[in-house]
């Protein structure tokens, strides 16, 4: 049999390539976008639009009726209202507090739970599934709830502070500037640390259990092990975990809206809830607009570590 | 059965040329084997035989159709894939049926098939079980029941026994041996363990870097390697390379590197070295054709040994001539030492000489 | 004859495992607090109003009725066909979205998992971006876009938002899922004879079932949780949905909290049954892709 032709013998002689333009990959590849073309059209008409329209809308004022004909080039001024109204600073800081707080405390709680959990015994499916439920009812039957526990006649948590002697009186939780904020803070946390603990009881599963035996063979006490070995190993998880709560909390409105409405006197406003009032209750269209566009700035910030996160090792995963 | 023509096959992704004009034969009843490295694009030719990806150039027969347009279903092939490709969630029995089940058979010939493709391979115990209750070995047998129970006119197996241990390797080895001369199949085997190539195959298609480099029998492959690719692919130990340069001195040719060592070559290597493109020539050896020597010998080139490798019945010793790494073998009774000053003698009717800047064999004629 | 050696065996008392206690108190605690709130939620609803509006409360219903399901379950009532017809389209929205969220989830996370078409990754990742903005950016332009395709008081407004909800996670899951199913089954199986289609059809849709169960659970969940947008879109009182719906009863005079508590309850049933069915796949949806194996 003979020798292979010449040109294929020589390795190093690659036919110089051109590399294909978009539009002829794109042509090539024609088929393919007809599987997400659907997915893309319901997404770009309940996505693009409405974010462009918000944009649009920020710009002018609009009577209350939303007759859109009749809107008024207002250029920034929607914008300088905004930042210089009198609630922005309040809202703004009842928003970080909310965010923030309810991020930390869900995710300690969650930790704690998924580290307390870890260790198999009887009945640990049944309490994993338990802890679970506050997570998977409605925002909405959790918001009743709490609102009749916090009830400030009837409510049990006020009744049980006099009880065990922690105040004379029953507290007003909901009805009270000072305690609002935390009060509805505690819900949140009710509702959501599960979440932190099914994502770091996963996390957990990933540490190595030949590593926790080396550190032990070599002496570390439990603290040491978790601190050298079980935790840089969920980092990543934890991160996606903090960022995805965060997301969740900063657009979170049930909880507010349903207990007290932002009240009282805006003590319990955050953007969200503020944005819903603007619009629907007083008719502030470009207001609300202002605040949107804002706030998206903002979330884009966040969701720019959010999609670094969440693709992590996809690209990796492309061969 | 079937013969396979590629012709000029070309798969590009982007700028890089998986498989860059490629063009080989199979014949009816042979079985050719791909050889080459990890990424040298075998499994893309083969899934381009197979009509899995769509081809940028070229066109493929199979019998006397040309079949370049055809989807995989309508070229009448049949493929064993590395990681067995079973269906997780049907049983062995289910695997085995389903090739026939698309091509709409009545279910009593499927039955009848299926039982007989599975006594073939010995698998009827494990009918009713589902892969993953399977062994290696096991699953493996039964991707190659399902590639046999359609009868197609060309079998294809990508790297179908490097998921198996070494023991069950070899001894799979001969069963697809058996069953290529059993059946008179045509067969495309991907592999990049040149042994098995060497050992199974009729004829092996040497690839690099996503071009076809030789295409040959097993034998000629080894004894003739078109280049230094080759050369070092093909054989294990691989064949030893020196870089050395070539000095005419009259009508002789001599090899020499830095060290300022000279070392005649006979009447046909010297036609064979002035050939060369440059002075730059690639000295090529086999272990086995170079003889090692304890004190300085007309002939030999010096050289320092590195390591010592015994493995029973022959002795590898490592040794470096400059730079290069060359292998040789000897009797176990003699002794060297890591570090000690040997000379090496090559066997001028059996080395190979290549060009330097071409990396291509040189040849005499 | 042997030697007997003697060994010195040191005496070790093992210590009190701290860790393991804390472990124990902190599970204890935790659980008090998730389950506290459910549990004085069921007591209050089977209450009395009397029994329930009294300080201090009721520990433990003295007569424990279950008057309020009654009347919340009862056709007869207008209460309970209130419930009842809420608690419908409530199911009816939920199961069109979940639908329809996996006939279009499925085809996009295949396409996104298998094909490398330009345009791929960006695409990607502003269907993941959905999920970054807060339900409340979406409201008022979707509320306009909604009179302008004429499906405002209609249920139709509510699933194609809620769809667009549940789709970026449902195709991030799926194509979690594809990606694991190995492409030479799909290659395996159109060499035995499928098409293309029928190779998705036969051998990948099985193997991903436990993605589309999971995904399924998410847009169900979501969609039976939803508020502010059922708030927003509906008005008509006959389309509402369970979790707008709930408030009327009670808010219109003195709270009826043993009432509201029993809604509370049955509107959680659905979902609570669902997540204990199909914990792992649940589980397994929430944490896909944040936690690499
Ligand atoms: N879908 C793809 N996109 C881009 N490059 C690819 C793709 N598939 C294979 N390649 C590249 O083509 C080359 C040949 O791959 P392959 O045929 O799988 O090699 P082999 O089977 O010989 O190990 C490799 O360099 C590989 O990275
Ligand atoms: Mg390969």
């Amino acid at each position: 049999m003979s020798i292979a032709t010449g040109r294929a013998a020589s390795p190093l002689s690659a036919r110089s390539a051109k590399k294909p333009n978009v539009f002829s990959r794109m042509a090539a590849h024609r088929t393919d976008y007809l599987y997400v073309l659907p997915a893309l059209i319901v997404m770009m008409v309940v996505i693009a639009y409405p974010i462009y329209y918000t944009i649009e809308l920020s710009f002018y004022r609009t009577p209350p009726n939303l007759q859109l004909r009749d809107k008024v080039w207002a250029g920034f001024d929607n914008y300088t209202a905004v930042l210089s109204s009198s609630v922005f600073h309040e809202v703004t800081l009842n928003t970080v507090i909310w965010t923030v707080a309810s991020t930390f405390f869900s995710f300690v709680l969650g930790l704690g739970a998924a580290l307390s959990l870890h260790r198999e015994f009887i009945g640990r499916g049944l309490f994993r599934a338990l802890l679970m439920i506050p997570y998977v009812v409605s925002a909405v039957a959790a918001s009743y709830v709490w609102k009749w526990l916090y009830h400030s006649d009837f409510g049990v948590i006020g009744a049980l502070a006099v009880q065990l002697g922690f105040t004379s009186e029953p507290i007003n939780f909901l009805d009270n500037r000072q305690t609002v904020l935390s009060s509805l803070i505690v819900v949140n946390i009710w509702r959501e640390f599960s979440f932190a603990m099914v994502m770091m009881m996963a996390g957990l599963q990933t540490v190595p259990e030949q590593l926790l035996r080396a550190a032990q063979v070599d002496g570390a006490t439990p603290w040491n092990r978790f601190w050298h070995v079980t935790f840089p190993h969920l980092k990543g998880v934890s991160m996606v975990t903090v960022l995805l709560l965060m997301v969740a909390n900063f657009n979170s409105i049930i909880i507010p809206f349903i207990m007290t409405g932002g009240g009282p006197a805006d003590a319990s406003h955050i953007w969200i809830t503020h944005i819903y009032q603007l619009a629907f209750g007083r008719q502030q269209w470009g207001a609300a607009a202002a605040y949107a566009v804002i706030l998206f700035i903002v979330m884009m910030a966040l969701g720019y570590f959010y999609v670094k996160a969440l693709t992590r090792g996809d690209e990796a995963r492309q061969e | 059965m079937a013969q396979v023509v590629l012709q000029d096959i070309v798969k590009s992704y982007g700028s890089l040329y998986a498989v860059n004009h490629v063009s080989l034969t199979v014949d009816d009843g042979e079985f050719v084997a791909l050889v080459g490295p990890s990424g040298c694009g075998k499994t893309t030719t083969l899934n381009l035989v197979a009509g899995l990806l769509p081809m940028t150039d070229g066109d493929i027969v199979i019998g006397d159709r040309i079949v370049t347009d055809l989807d995989p279903k309508d070229r009448d092939i049949a493929m064993v894939f590395q990681n067995y490709a079973l269906y997780p969630n049907k049983t062995v029995y289910k695997n085995l049926a389903f090739p026939l089940q698309m091509r709409k058979l009545p279910k009593d010939e499927i039955d009848q098939k299926v039982r007989a493709a599975a006594k073939v391979l010995d698998i009827v115990p494990l009918l009713e079980r589902r892969p993953r209750e399977l062994s290696g070995g096991q699953q493996q047998r039964v991707a190659l029941g399902r590639a046999l129970v359609r009868d197609p006119r060309v079998f294809l197996m990508d790297e179908p026994l490097s998921n198996l241990d070494a023991k069950l390797r070899v001894q799979m080895r001969t069963e697809i041996k058996r069953f290529h001369q059993d059946l008179n199949a045509t067969i495309i085997y991907v592999t990049h363990d040149q042994l098995e190539a060497v050992t199974m195959a009729d004829k092996m298609a040497v690839m690099n870097k996503g071009f076809l480099q030789q295409y040959d029998t097993p034998k000629n492959v080894f004894d003739n390697p078109v280049n230094t690719f080759v050369a070092s692919f093909i054989g294990s130990p691989a064949m030893s390379l020196v870089p050395l340069e070539v000095v005419q001195r009259g009508d002789q040719a001599v090899l020499t590197n830095e060290a300022g060592w000279e070392l005649p070559l006979s009447a046909m290597n010297t036609r064979k070295a002035l050939k060369a493109t440059t002075n730059k020539v690639v000295l090529g050896a086999r272990h086995s054709t170079i003889k090692l020597h304890k004190s300085e010998t007309v002939g030999a080139v010096p050289a320092r040994v590195y390591t010592v490798e015994p493995t029973g019945d022959i002795t590898f010793v490592q040794a470096f001539v400059g730079e290069a790494v060359v292998i040789v073998s000897l009797d176990p009774t003699v002794i060297v030492r890591p570090d000690e000053d040997v000379w090496l003698e090559f066997d001028q009717e059996r080395m190979h000489l290549f060009d330097g800047e071409t990396t291509m064999a040189l040849s005499a004629a | 004859m042997t030697t007997t050696a003697t060994y010195e065996r040191p005496r070790v008392r093992k210590p009190i495992d701290w860790w393991r206690w804390a472990g124990r108190g902190f599970i204890t605690f935790i659980m008090l607090f998730a389950t506290l709130p459910m549990l004085w939620m069921i007591l209050t609803s089977v209450k009395t109003q009397f029994a329930a509006m009294q300080y201090p409360p009721q520990w433990w219903p003295a007569e424990p009725t279950l008057n309020s399901y009654i009347k919340l379950l009862n056709p007869n009532d207008q209460i309970g066909q209130d419930f009842l017809r809420y608690f419908g389209n409530s199911f009816y929205v939920s199961f069109l979205t979940t639908v329809l969220g996996v006939v279009v989830a499925v085809p996009a996370a295949y396409a996104f998992s298998r094909f490398r078409f330009p345009g791929r990754t960006f695409l990607f990742f502003s269907v993941l971006v959905r999920n970054m903005f807060p339900a409340v950016v979406f409201l008022v332009p979707l509320f306009i876009l909604m009179r302008w395709l004429g499906l405002v008081n209609t249920h139709g407004s509510l699933v194609l938002t809620y769809l667009t909800f549940g789709l970026p996670l449902s195709i991030w899951l799926l194509k979690g899922f594809y990606d694991n199913i190995p492409i030479q089954l799909e290659q395996a199986a159109r060499i035995d004879g499928a098409t293309r289609f029928q190779a998705f059809l036969l051998i990948v849709m099985p193997l991903s079932s436990p993605g589309i169960i999971a995904t399924s659970i998410f847009s169900f969940i979501g969609a039976w949780n939803e508020y502010i947008y059922a708030y927003t879109f509906l008005s008509r009182d006959d389309q509402m949905t369970l979790p707008v719906g709930i408030q009327r009863f009670f808010t219109e005079f003195a709270t009826d909290w043993p009432g509201l508590m029993a809604a509370t309850f049955l509107m959680s049933v659905p979902v609570v049954v669902m997540f204990l069915v199909l914990q792992k796949y649940f589980v397994q949806a929430l944490t896909e892709g944040a936690v690499k194996h």
